[in-house]
């Protein structure tokens, strides 16, 4: 019906309908479609004097808020945790446990660096130590050091028969040694390994001193072992008192002091072995 | 004048009050100064340029606050929370730049 009557209003219309829509598809307006704002009927801004004093005191409201929030934040302190987020708190830890770990490893280093000083320093105190022991010991053999101790002191008169001879006197010596004598000293001699008697004109000498009756020997050892070498029946006691009739007296003091000593000898040909 | 008496304001009460802010405020505390400088800067700008409207002004102060503050609590949520923090405070800083830059252009033309 509409075909048959108005074909060429129908035409038009299409046409004038496909130019609308080009005006309005156009692209190049330079700007997005602009929704106009409806305009206010009451002229807002310019109202009345409460409202400006309302909106005035908005301003100042909210002004004072961001110099609030600014001042606050300014003595905010940043290192507080709680407001750290979850990322910065991982590397927090992250880091603190690698330090640890640099500081646990360097704590086990010098904790053996000093453990190794410290096992120097006893290996060194111990030679000291044993290099001292060694002193004393060969100084109190070689005679080169004065003793004192428990012992007895051993004093024989001029024998009444006739005068007491070396042999006799190394024989008491040697008993000496054999009941385990550690420091002995003959009159002003001190008695060491290569000490010898000998008689000599008027009386005897050891290691080249004479030596004049009454003679005292000095031992220091076990007082009971010693007392008994020199007493024992049929002994060097017994022989002294019987043969030469010499007057042996064995005494055992507290303390027997060694004052004699010896320089220590120095040996030509013989040398440690290494 | 309002705008500056305030700021006098706010500045001297925290400082001397120092309060206690809570601590699910406080990681969204300096999003929301910045965002309220940023709005406050643009006020100065249109106030220079003769456009400046207390209302649009306070509107404006609200909106970019909540804004920022509500686009931060969403990144938190989400996980992004530091990133989407960063992007606000870069697009909030290019904003007060070119406010700058154009309130410098008007003092410096006059």
């Amino acid at each position: 019906m509409i075909f048959n009557q108005e074909p060429h209003d129908l035409l038009s219309t299409m046409h004038k309908q496909h130019a609308h829509d080009k005006e309005n598809d156009r692209m190049e307006t330079g700007s997005f479609p602009v929704v106009r704002r409806r305009r206010r009927d009451g002229g807002g801004s310019d109202g009345s004097a409460r409202t400006r004093f309302v909106t005035g005191l908005l301003i100042t409201l909210l002004c004072a808020m961001l110099g609030f929030g600014y001042a606050i934040q300014l003595n905010n302190p940043t290192s507080s945790y709680e407001a750290m987020s979850e990322d910065e708190l991982t590397r927090l830890i992250s880091e603190t446990s690698t330090q640890v770990q640099n500081l646990e490893q360097r704590k086990s280093e010098l904790t053996s660096q000093l453990n190794a000083l410290k096992a120097a320093a006893d290996k060194q105190q111990e030679a000291a130590r044993i290099a001292k022991e060694n002193e004393e010991t060969s100084g109190l053999l070689s005679g080169r050091l004065p003793a004192r101790g428990q012992g007895v002191v051993i004093s024989i008169s001029q024998g009444q028969k006739t005068p007491v001879d070396a042999a006799t006197l190394f024989q008491l010596i040697e008993e000496l040694r054999n009941a385990g004598v550690e420091v002995m000293a003959l009159n002003s001699v001190r008695v060491v390994t290569s000490t010898y008697v000998v008689d000599i004109k008027g009386g005897l000498q050891a290691d080249g001193v004479a030596l004049k009756p009454p003679y005292t020997v000095k031992a220091i050892g076990d007082p009971q072992n010693l007392q008994n070498a020199v007493n024992i029946a049929g002994g060097v006691g017994s022989r002294l008192k019987v043969k030469f009739g010499s007057n042996v007296r064995v005494s055992t003091p507290d303390t027997v002091i060694i004052n004699e000593i010896r320089a220590p000898r120095t040996y030509t040909y013989a040398k440690t072995v290494e | 004048m309002a705008a500056v008496l305030g700021l006098i304001i706010g500045v001297v009460v925290g400082i001397f009050i120092r309060p206690d802010i809570p601590i699910v405020l406080q990681p969204y505390l300096p999003i929301m100064v910045v965002a309220a400088l940023d709005a406050l800067l643009g006020a100065a700008r249109s106030f220079f340029e003769r456009s400046f409207s207390d209302r649009v002004f306070v509107i404006s102060f609200i909106s970019n606050v909540l804004t920022a503050t509500l686009l931060v609590l969403l990144g938190n949520q989400l996980g992004v929370g530091s990133q989407l923090q960063t992007a606000v405070i870069v697009v909030l800083g290019i904003r007060i730049f070119s406010n700058v830059s154009s309130i410098r252009r008007f003092i410096f033309q006059s």
